[in-house]
């Protein structure tokens, strides 16, 4: 669900979201499987090459997506790098103790970071919110009381922001103070929390009374606005990643890039 | 009484953590801006992950409701795009579960700062959990590790613990509450006179 751009819609789009999700979940296993660095490094390339081609964004707006991803590298893997267990030293100074495992585990850990972004990311950019709950009911079975709520909970997104803007100006106008202490702060966020949580129950209460007497918790069979089915496309997404997650394993085989070993800890 | 949750519950529950959702999405460049400094002083604002479920708790108190909020909002803050990607949903399914699992050992029928805070602390078990698989925790040095646990349990308290309460209790206060809590036994009470 991306309101701020809006792409072109492409092949992934029409994979039946339930699946979708199913084998994201299923890569992101597949992911924490992995330790050796090199596969790592190529299972991501097979889900960039989806993620900067596949969404149906130019690549300006992709290039715009990925900046936060260069902080999550490197936050993800400084603390693991500056202080994870190893025995090769390669840097000391004080509490720092860098070695080469630590840093082998650091990077391997940021390139997990990011393929778990890069997967979110496809999924979110490449799936409508409405679909997908349709999809959670036709396919999984998902109780229509939940996936209801569920969208008209998400319909109500921009009235929260709005409504936020709305209590911080009125605050503003009242002469709230922008900076001061911790105490200050604290209660400013109570001052905007409180009247943003309330109103949104109250707001919720009203929509599901009203959906209560149009009978929108029935469990009894219901009929579907929007039939969400399965198309060739979901085929060519299982296949694209079972094949080029083998060609991942034979490529970090017989090319190793970086030094081939497991990168969790061991005493021996 | 019927068993389960209602429409009413379960959007409201929804709502608020939808509202939760945003909250961390926002929250998530700020962990990721503290947290290069390597000390681990970002776990303390971990517990902001765990208070969907406790709040929405607080304010419905019926089994099952710590569970979805952490779910709903989880896969809000997942379709807006979090930068976390999959891991929030996984982790938010988790962590639900962890919180639910503490409420019910006391049979749904605390709802105070020991209960909520026990929550937050199994929620953040729950984490950690998924943190020895995925982030390979058990390979930082001892020293660290503690550290690490520490800070993350300590913020656990503060946010899912104490500010859940304060905000909750704050809510009571406008009456609005009143709207999605099951009628006590005192309501009925003023029924027969």
């Amino acid at each position: 669900m991306n309101t701020f751009f809006n792409g072109r819609e492409t092949w992934l789009h029409k994979i039946n979201p339930s699946l979708k999700l199913f084998t994201i979940t299923c890569l992101f296993i597949f992911a924490i499987t992995i330790h050796q660095l090199n596969l790592m490094v190529a299972f991501s390339s097979v889900v960039l090459l989806l993620f900067l081609f596949g969404t149906g964004h130019s690549l300006k707006h992709i290039l715009l997506f990925s900046l936060p991803f260069i902080l999550i590298f490197v936050s993800t893997s400084s603390s693991m790098i500056l202080f994870g267990k190893g025995v090769t030293t390669l840097f000391k100074w004080g509490y720092v103790h860098i070695t080469e495992e630590s840093l082998l585990r650091g990077i391997h850990l940021g390139f997990r970071a990011l393929t778990f972004a890069m997967l979110g990311l496809i999924f979110a950019l490449t799936t409508k919110p409405v679909k997908l709950f349709y999809s959670l009911m036709q396919q999984l079975k998902l109780p229509s009381k939940y996936a209801y709520s569920f969208m008209a909970a998400i319909r109500l997104i921009p009235v929260m922001i709005e409504e936020f803007h709305t209590i911080r100006n009125a605050q503003k106008v009242r002469g709230a103070k922008r900076s001061g202490k911790i105490i200050e702060k604290i209660h400013r966020m109570h001052a905007l929390a409180i009247p943003l949580l309330s109103q949104s129950i109250r707001r919720a209460f009203r929509i599901a009374v009203a959906m209560e007497a149009k009978r929108f918790d029935s469990t009894k069979k219901r009929t579907f606005y929007y039939h969400v089915g399965f198309t060739k496309f979901d085929f060519i997404f299982l296949s694209y990643f079972i094949l080029m997650i083998a060609l991942s394993y034979k490529f970090s085989t017989y090319f190793p890039l970086l030094p081939d070993t497991d990168v969790r800890f061991s005493n021996d | 009484m019927s068993r389960g949750l209602k429409l009413t519950d379960i959007l409201v529950t929804i709502v608020i953590s939808i509202g939760f959702g945003i909250l961390y999405k926002i929250w998530g460049p700020l962990y990721y801006a503290v947290k290069p400094l390597g000390l681990h002083i970002d776990q303390l604002i971990y517990g902001m992950w765990f208070m969907a479920a406790t709040v929405a708790f607080l304010i419905i108190r019926k089994p099952g409701v710590a569970l979805l909020a952490e779910i709903a909002a989880s896969s809000g803050e997942f379709l807006m795009g979090s930068e976390f990607g999959l891991e929030v949903l996984l982790y938010g399914v988790v962590q639900g579960l962890f919180a639910e699992g503490a409420i019910a050992a006391f049979r749904y029928k605390r709802f105070d700062l020991v209960v909520v805070s026990l929550a937050g602390i199994s929620s953040c078990v729950g984490s950690l959990i998924m943190d020895f698989y995925k982030g390979y925790i058990g390979d930082l040095t001892t020293w660290n590790l503690t550290l690490f646990i520490a800070l993350r349990i300590i913020g656990s308290i503060l946010f899912t613990g104490l500010f859940a309460v304060s905000l909750v209790k704050a809510l009571e206060a406008t009456g609005v509450t009143k709207l999605v809590r099951p009628s006590s036994k005192e309501d009925y009470e003023a029924l027969n006179q």
